[in-house]
């Protein structure tokens, strides 16, 4: 009995762990793309600039598209950019369709219903009427997210967080923001790592035999920890770009180049764009 | 002619921690100045002190005849000068890269000074070539072993090319060839005229990398200072201040024949 009860716990702490693992592992595979950025594919092949500009232009298309099947061909562009980009399908549908409901429920539903959108009734849920234009207006709304999202997945998979960071500045983002935003995404993956690896140390420590709440206190209290250790090593860091001459405004390297290829893409997206917004 | 002059240096953390109590030592321009010391014994506050980003709260400390003050690094032109001539390595490299990628990174410091980009690139190519980063150049930094990370840490004081260097426990986590080519590259910055002041815990590379060796004791103050040998061969003095431990004595016993012939 002792022993089941054991084991149950064990069990238990696997199931934190692995958790914790996993979703460290996703945090990690979502937002740092170093793998899938140098991948030989279609997207990762252009210039980060001219990628962005065409990201760009097909979110705006997404926003002035005034008709469904507009919005669904912008759509059906989205996967198969991920296609011709060696992105795996299923890998790619899942990281968007992860996001997609987060972005969108919270406004999409109130909006089905007839006290925020009077009109024509199409159903009702006891007192809640769901009117037409509200249908409408929320189907319209989830589609648009869901293409802006999956552009958004797009790029940030096929573009190396540096080059992106790079593109911004080239865009007139200015400069000491750009490096504001290099530093915090060096931070999150500095500081993801650092939960993981005080995680291990811990369970190296406690053998597996870590019961799930108190595993979870120690990871929170951990996390507390890790936080402060962070902003200590913000200080240091700032410490070091002073030693390295650093005087407010940074100094980088540019080294883009555009190829032919470059601006055959830009104008056949920008096509695309004119070609669907225009469609009646 | 003398570089840094410390006098009665007291410096605390926030918080009351005291790092440095009433430190003197000089550092004469072109020598090799090793600083030994148990652990939290003020190595690195002290070289963060010597780099100008933190101002001893009591003493002084002066480099090349001028005060490193605040506000003495608030003005531009001195500022400026400062940092040309005077590199610092951090014990930790997490600290010491921040740029995107490897080669930003090494180009960082040239780039701030005012260097010409033919000059910084000429100076990344050697650099990764000598430190064999060449495949490493476009990755982010922070993805790289301790090891790496080092290298790229050192190649990124050495881009600026600054006449005194400053390095906090440069051969830690390096594997013998490395560490054994950075103490080469040491020998030639100093045949170059360069000064270094280097905190280690690696008593065996002592003799190979400094003329003068301060010692650091428990009380944050300097305990003893001299040549590598005479610091080496003070049982006493290394024991007091937890450099060597009785039960490895024997170890150290041996390696001393080594040092003496
Ligand atoms: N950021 C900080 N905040 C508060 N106290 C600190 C900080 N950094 C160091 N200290 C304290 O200052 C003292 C000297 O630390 P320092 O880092 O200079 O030691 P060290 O000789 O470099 O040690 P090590 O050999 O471990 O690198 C220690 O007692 C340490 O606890
Ligand atoms: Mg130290």
């Amino acid at each position: 009995m002792c022993d089941k009860r054991r084991r149950g716990s064990g069990l238990a702490g696997d199931f934190v762990a692995r958790s914790i693992r996993g979703a460290l592992t996703f945090l990690k595979e979502a937002v740092f793309a170093e793998e899938t950025a140098s991948l030989p594919g279609l997207l990762q092949a252009l210039d980060p600039r001219v990628k962005l500009a065409s990201v760009l232009f097909l979110l705006l298309a997404t926003m002035f598209a005034r008709t469904l099947p507009v919005l669904g061909m912008l759509y059906l562009v989205c996967p198969l950019l991920a296609v011709l980009s060696r992105l795996r399908l299923g890998f790619f549908l899942v990281r968007t369709w992860v996001f997609i409901p987060l972005f969108s429920l919270a406004i999409a539903i109130p909006a089905l219903f007839s006290f925020v959108s009077p009109g024509k009734i199409a159903a009702s849920v006891g007192i809640f009427h769901i009117t037409q234009p509200g249908l409408r207006a929320a189907i319209f709304f989830v589609g648009r997210v869901t293409v802006s999202v999956s552009l958004a997945v797009l790029l940030s998979l096929t573009t190396r967080h540096a080059a992106l960071l790079k593109a911004l500045r080239a865009f007139g983002v200015p400069q000491i923001f750009v490096m504001i935003l290099g530093i915090c995404h060096r931070y999150i993956y500095l500081f993801v790592e650092l939960v993981e690896h005080t995680y291990l140390a811990i369970r190296s420590r406690s053998g597996a035999r870590l019961h799930h709440w108190q595993g979870r206190r120690v990871v929170a209290w951990n996390i507390g920890q890790l936080w402060a250790r962070s902003c200590a090593l913000n200080e240091q860091v700032y410490g070091a770009m002073l030693a390295r001459g650093f005087r407010g405004e940074p100094m980088t390297l540019d080294r883009f180049r555009t190829q032919p290829r470059d601006w055959v893409w830009l104008a056949c997206v920008t096509f695309v764009c004119l070609a669907l917004t225009t469609l009646r | 002619m003398t570089l840094f002059e410390c006098r009665d240096v007291h410096y605390a953390y926030p918080g009351r921690v005291p790092a440095l109590c009433g430190v003197d030592l000089t550092i004469e321009t072109g020598t090799r100045v090793a600083l030994i010391g148990a652990n939290g014994s003020g190595k690195s506050t002290l070289l963060s002190l010597l780099d100008g980003l933190a101002f001893p709260q009591r003493g002084s400390i002066r480099f090349a005849g001028q005060e490193l003050t605040e506000a003495a690094l608030q003005d531009e032109a001195f500022a400026l000068d400062f940092r040309r001539r005077v590199g610092l390595v951090f014990q930790n490299p997490d600290v010491q890269l921040f740029c995107p990628t490897v080669r930003e990174d090494i180009a960082f410091g040239p780039l701030q000074l005012g260097i010409d980009a033919a000059t910084i690139e000429r100076r990344v190519e050697a650099l990764a070539q000598e430190f064999h980063l060449e495949a490493l150049l476009d990755r982010p930094p922070h993805r790289l072993s301790v090891g790496e990370k080092r290298k790229v840490a050192f190649a990124t004081a050495l881009a600026i090319e600054p006449e005194v260097l400053l390095l906090d426990e440069p051969t830690a986590g390096l594997d013998p060839r490395t560490a054994t080519h950075l103490i080469e590259r040491l020998h030639d910055a100093v045949h170059q005229g360069r000064t270094m002041v280097i905190a280690t815990h690696d008593l065996h590379i002592l003799a190979d990398i400094a003329d003068v060796v301060y010692v650091f004791g428990q009380d944050r103050r300097l305990a003893a200072s001299g040549t590598p040998e005479e610091i080496l061969t003070n049982h006493d003095l290394l024991e007091a201040n937890n450099l060597i431990h009785t039960h490895t004595r024997h170890i150290h016993d041996h390696r001393q024949y080594r040092w003496g012939g």
